[in-house]
């Protein structure tokens, strides 16, 4: 490029009589003159006159027949190149100078609402989506339009500020689609399961669009809020013993084991299991670990002091209906939004998996009886 | 609308009964114990944490497992190994392998280091659970084999892992190692100790058997392209 620039200024630098003397000659031979006058040039002219020489060679050459005939079959299916373009082209104008003509109206100038009507004029069509109708258009107006018309809105929109890419995100979050039958309830008319899965399906569609914060009222009127789950817990109000120290109950329960657990805000931080103590009764660390799970959690390890009975299933079990009950028990003393974590860490909620029961024709729940071949 | 949604909150049974399946409704969330995602304020978190949050408070959650606490030393990677060491569900004893594994491995690297000179000093490791998470590491295969049938004939061809799938087959190589490959008079958690110690300074069986799978894996780099997935 920056050789091509060097050689137009050395050009351009000679006078216009020796201008308009090499311009009459042929391009190859006129960059060799040249080159031979300035000779400060410090490319080499070698290539790019062997080029020019090879082009204008290749178009001197006579092609022979053979080439003529293509083997068009072979070429494969008609590419969209310059040349079919501008054939096109040339087609188009023929046949609107055609249609001119059988009009009876002047070829120059024929417009193309004119074209338009001459088209619907000699081919009725009684068909009604206006696409499959026949036409006649330039061959470049109708590929770029749409494509040309989006750019230049965006455009325009860029000019104004108004075209931001980041564009804010309805919150879907806490809310869930209107069931069938508020959704028949809303429009006063039944639906069948297929309308109810197509309105569905066209909700989402508009959401996955790009700017669908713009139609959020519309959206929002067939969303409904989903209830927060932490204000569904029964929380006990707080009791008081005799010499005023606040207790609550609690109880538990996990496979077969059921649990009971009196929680007094006392400061000890004794555990008492069916009036042994809660190392003896449980040696496994596991299973203190889990009656120590919600106290830990909270940051009130050494506050209360638990008098447990516990009865039913083995270890694990009894220790996990007893975790259950004490986080029961602690809710009197929490606030709304502790109540709230206890709930996500999974604490209060009661374990619902049990033996799976023994199938006929197993010997248990999942073991089949060994197979015997014959 | 109350009553399809109630009947996502009780203890379910699937209507298929399908072989992996689970006494909650998919509906419910996992649960999360530790302490310190729910001690971080409102300002702080990002837009799906914050997504994340206003989730969970819509929907119902598991319980957590009996194995899990939000202590500092609840460590998901060693409950995972624990289990997998289990034999007939007595957990007792194979934890108590694990704790004196521990214990034997801490012992080992304190004797090193006090009779090291100081200059290398620093550099001996004695935090056991890292010692065991370094081991682990060094043990886990970057690629894996498969036997995929074609023609007629079976090829061992060299498949991506996932990270459950590679850290499974380190605890199940290490587990097999030294059950196997040990005297008869030598304890578990002495050979197991030595083994993630040896696995921690990359050298012993188990590393030994990484290198032979990857070895084996390159080997069979012609069959890649039988893989379809």
């Amino acid at each position: 490029m920056q050789m091509q620039r060097l050689l137009l200024s050395t050009y351009f630098l000679f006078s216009p009589e020796r201008r308009t003397a090499n311009m009459a000659a042929s391009g190859g031979r006129t960059v060799g003159s040249f080159l031979w006058k300035c000779g400060n040039c410090c490319f080499n002219f070698n290539t790019v006159s062997s080029n020019l020489t090879r082009q204008v060679l290749s178009r001197q050459l006579c092609v022979s027949a053979v080439l003529h005939r293509k083997n068009l079959a072979a070429a494969g299916p008609e590419k969209f190149s310059e040349e079919f373009i501008k054939k096109q082209v040339e087609e188009f104008n023929i046949g609107k100078r055609h249609l001119a003509n059988m009009m009876g109206e002047d070829p120059e100038t024929f417009t193309q609402g004119d074209i338009n009507r001459s088209i619907a004029y000699l081919f009725p069509s009684g068909l009604f989506d206006k696409k499959a109708k026949p036409l006649m258009k330039h061959p470049d107006e109708d590929t770029f339009t749409k494509a040309l018309a989006v750019e230049k809105h965006q455009d325009r929109l860029r000019g104004k500020d108004l075209f931001t890419q980041d564009a804010k995100q309805i919150s879907l979050v806490g809310s869930r689609w209107l069931l069938k039958e508020e959704l028949e309830e809303l429009l006063v008319e039944t639906i069948s399961e297929h309308d109810y899965a197509r309105f569905i399906q066209l909700m989402e569609r508009l959401l996955s669009l790009p700017y669908c914060s713009v139609e959020e009222d519309f959206v929002q009127r067939y969303r409904r809020q989903l209830e927060i789950q932490s204000s569904k817990q029964q929380v006990q109000p707080l009791q008081y013993d005799q010499h005023g120290v606040a207790y609550s109950t609690g109880d538990g329960r996990r496979k077969t084991a059921t649990g009971t657990v009196l929680l007094r805000d006392s400061g000890s931080g004794s555990i008492s299991i069916n009036g042994t103590n809660y190392v003896h009764y449980f040696p496994v660390l596991q299973d203190r670990e889990q009656l120590m799970f919600p106290l830990h959690f909270m940051g009130v390890l050494g506050r209360f002091d638990m008098q447990c009975s516990v009865s039913g299933g083995g270890h694990s079990s009894q220790a996990g209906a007893l975790r259950l009950a004490i986080s029961r028990a602690m809710l009197s003393f929490l606030s709304e939004g502790q109540v709230e974590t206890m709930r996500q860490a999974g604490l209060l909620t009661p374990d619902p998996r049990i033996k799976e029961r023994k199938k006929p024709g197993q010997e248990g729940a999942r073991r089949k009886f060994t197979w015997k071949k014959r | 609308m109350a009553a399809s949604l109630t009947g996502l909150l009780k203890p379910w049974t699937p209507r298929v009964l399908l072989v992996r399946w689970s006494r909650y409704n998919p509906y419910y969330l996992e649960p999360g114990p530790r302490k310190e995602v729910y001690h971080i304020p409102e300002t702080e978190l990002t837009p799906e944490q914050k997504e994340e949050r206003e989730l969970k408070s819509v929907r119902p959650i598991k319980a957590a497992t009996n194995s899990v606490t939000s202590s500092v030393f609840n460590d998901p990677v060693l409950s995972k190994f624990v289990n997998m060491m289990m034999k007939d569900g007595d957990k007792i004893i194979a934890k108590g392998i694990i704790t004196q594994t521990l214990e034997n491995m801490k012992r080992k690297q304190v004797e090193k280091y006090h009779k090291a000179p100081e200059g290398k000093k620093a550099e001996i490791e004695c935090n056991p659970y890292a010692i065991f998470h370094q081991a682990l590491e060094n043990c886990k295969p970057v690629i894996g084999l498969t036997s995929i049938q074609k023609g007629g004939k079976f090829y061992q061809v060299p498949i991506p892992l996932t990270d459950n799938r590679r850290r499974f087959l380190a605890m199940k190589w290490m587990i097999t190692e030294c059950r196997d490959n040990k005297h008869r008079r030598t304890l578990m958690y002495e050979k197991l100790s030595q083994e993630l110690l040896a696995a921690f300074s990359k050298e012993g069986n188990v590393v030994k058997r990484k290198h032979e799978l990857h070895k084996m894996a390159e080997s069979n780099r012609a069959y890649a392209h039988y893989r379809w997935w």
